[in-house]
């Protein structure tokens, strides 16, 4: 134990360790509790009841020869999830969390996932088995064995002598990464989690006192490692709500922050914005904030103009604009890369426009070749960060733009079963710098001479809604799935910014010309939205429709989605009617 | 064509207004039968829709209700057979 009270992360094997020494320490405390949509506490475990059910349902999935086996995890939000990913973890399994399907849908990327990591088990609750069958009926010719973690269950498990996993051992797999056709599973240990665990809680300065709420899914790494997991690190308590509730009741997130006595809790940068569009003070009589130190804002690129609008609002409740707080992460390095400084407020920095779009962070020249940069903070603690420059592979010198990389301890292996995109992102050498292995993040920024890094961009074509990352190739081949009319490789998905901070999907697509003169009889629109929305969870905002040959394309016949995505700002595509 | 129950009526015209102007689609072209989904609507946008009929009704609902009636009508015909969204749409109108 520190000063703090935590335990010092070497003297921990794995997550498992970290669990039984909890729960042998304080086995009565509360370590998660789950709130109704309306507020109450409707479940709550204490972490002697975590570390019980979990090895009750580790010893339903143990035998011998089954370490290593996958398991999926199919939960709607509640504390079922916490019990099933610990089961894993002490029987050995490799556990796979996973966003529930659709209902309805009838393509989304959980078969994908599904054949990339083959689980043997499928864990889910109760509460899901009763709302859902389709779920079990959709994977039943899968023949995965299903396992329900029934939360009122808390009979002794049974004896069963199991291996501790170590610090190399596999914890979970970790699916953000990679399109949906082609999904990549990020695979992280146990050492990964500690290591990431450590560098999370020293950056952010938490103690024994750092009581946590979290809405994020838990299928998503904010939610699981910077909320579920680090409270455990630190042995203190993690409120929950569910996502739908928090989109419904914005506020209710604040009133449970204030009700609790939060240190730290945060989310993407859409959710501060939503506090802000639902606020209405009449749902806040009585709330204090003075007590929320840290809320962070990750998983999508963070607005100045969100976190001045988000502190005007909310400083009569005694929010402190200081407690506004920036990192900067991705699954492949388990989850924070960078993080700014407990009680310090967000780091911006005013640049030139101008040099920015040519690769230099220099000081404006005039006042109208401005733009506010936001710092994502300093490397966390053992680990470091490189700006590279990304065809060359040399190093590049504060303030110069180039792709961000990334070593150290909290690095995952690569991943699942994937050696070709884990040596092409895993094991990069910066030139003249030796064999030390870095991870490409596919990020663009720099570096300032303090070594705080801005993310200015993106090298892959990445679309990010509210935290969610899609891929454009995705939905152009749902897009062009949907209707015999739409050809194939001839079609563009895009975002734009809108005003007060949304983000728009666009869809460009060219019709056959078999068909053009049906574009007004068929509901090409309709179909278009529905099939992304079904299979994506995104709304399109607007669907272009346009002649044969229309969509821009380099000389080898690829989409050029950036010059598509200028061309309809400035109205020059020919739209057909 | 069928008349529909007065409330079930108005709740129509309401939400096909909200859509309308949140989609920002002619009103004409939101279809009442067409899905949500088919509309432009995802499932968070489902939910924001849902707390807009919350305060233009002054009741709490459960968020469900959008995903498990997938289009205007059915919406309007479920909301309309609600005892308290009856009483809220009687007071409103005297």
């Amino acid at each position: 134990m520190n000063a703090n009270g935590r335990p010092a992360e070497a003297s921990l094997n794995s997550l498992v360790d970290l669990l039984h020494r909890r729960a042998a320490e304080q086995p009565e405390d509360r370590a998660y509790v789950f709130l109704s949509d309306r507020g109450a506490e409707e479940a709550s475990l204490t972490f002697a009841e975590l570390d019980r059910r979990a090895r009750a349902v580790a010893a339903r999935l143990a035998a011998p020869g089954k370490a290593g086996e996958r398991a999926l995890l199919v939960f709607p939000p509640g504390l079922e999830f916490i019990v099933g990913f610990f089961g894993c973890l002490i029987a050995g399994i490799i556990a796979v969390p996973m966003m529930a399907p659709r209902r309805g849908g009838s393509r989304d990327g959980s078969a994908a996932i599904i054949s990339d990591s083959r689980p043997r088990f499928a864990l889910t609750s109760p509460a899901l088995l009763a709302a859902r069958p389709d779920v079990i009926e959709r994977y039943r010719e899968l023949g995965m064995e299903w396992v329900v973690v029934d939360p009122a269950d808390d009979a002794a498990p049974p004896p069963v002598v199991l291996a501790a996993p170590g610090r190399d051992d596999v914890a979970f797999l970790q699916y953000t990464s990679g399109s949906t056709s082609a999904p990549k599973g990020v695979v992280v240990t146990h050492g990964n989690l500690l290591a990431n665990l450590e560098m999370i809680c020293v950056s952010l300065g938490n103690t024994r006192r750092s009581t946590y709420a979290n809405w994020v899914p838990l299928f998503h790494d904010l939610g699981l490692i910077a909320n579920v997991l680090q409270s455990l690190y630190l042995g203190t308590l993690c409120v929950m709500m569910s996502p739908v509730a928090f989109l419904q009741r914005p506020l209710a997130w604040l009133r449970a922050i204030s009700h609790y006595r939060v240190d730290a809790s945060g989310g993407p940068n859409f959710a501060f914005d939503l506090c802000v569009a639902r606020f209405k003070p009449e749902q806040l009589e009585g709330v204090d904030l003075s007590c929320w130190h840290m809320a962070f804002s990750a998983a999508e690129p963070v607005r100045a103009e969100t976190m001045q609008r988000f502190a005007a609002t909310f400083a009569p409740y005694g929010f402190d604009p200081k407690a506004l707080y920036v990192g900067y992460g991705l699954a492949e390095a388990t989850l924070i890369v960078t993080a700014g400084r407990r009680g310090q407020g967000p780091v911006t920095r005013t640049v030139s426009r101008d040099a920015l779009l040519h690769g230099k962070a220099l000081p404006p020249l005039a006042p109208a070749d401005t733009q506010v940069a936001v710092s994502c903070g300093r490397a966390g603690a053992g680990g470091r960060v490189a700006i590279v420059e990304p065809r060359t592979c040399r190093r590049l010198g504060p303030n110069i733009v180039g792709e961000v990389w990334v070593a150290g301890p909290h690095v995952a292996q690569g991943y699942w079963h994937n050696p070709a995109a884990t040596d092409a992102t895993f094991r990069a050498r910066i030139a003249d710098e030796g064999d030390a292995p870095w991870l490409r993040t596919g990020d663009l920024g720099f570096l300032d001479e303090d070594g705080e890094l801005y993310i200015t961009g993106r090298i892959k074509d990445v679309i990010i809604i509210r935290g969610m990352n899609h891929y454009p190739q995705d939905i152009e081949d749902t897009v062009q799935n949907s209707h015999p009319a739409l050809r194939r490789n001839c079609g563009a998905a895009f975002i734009i910014g809108e005003e007060g901070g949304g983000e728009q999907l666009i869809v460009v697509q060219e019709v056959e010309r078999t068909f053009r003169n049906k574009v007004a009889d068929e509901d090409f629109v309709g179909t278009i939205r529905e099939a992304v929305a079904d299979e994506h969870e995104i709304a399109v905002h607007k669907v272009v429709l346009i002649r044969p040959g229309a969509i821009p394309k380099t000389t080898s016949g690829k989409v050029q989605r950036n010059l598509t995505r200028q061309l309809w700002l400035e109205g020059t595509l020919e739209v057909l009617e | 064509m069928q008349q529909l129950d007065p409330a079930e009526a108005e709740i129509r015209t309401w939400c096909t207004g909200y859509l309308a102007e949140t989609l920002r689609l002619p009103r004409e072209e939101i279809d009442p039968n067409a899905k949500f989904a088919r509309l432009g609507l995802d499932s968070a946008m489902a939910i924001f829709f849902l707390t807009a009929i919350e305060e233009w009704l002054g009741l709490e609902l459960s968020a469900e209700i959008v995903f498990e009636h997938q289009t205007v009508a059915d919406v309007a015909r479920y909301l309309a057979r609600l005892p308290e969204v009856a009483t809220k749409l009687e007071q409103r109108a005297t």
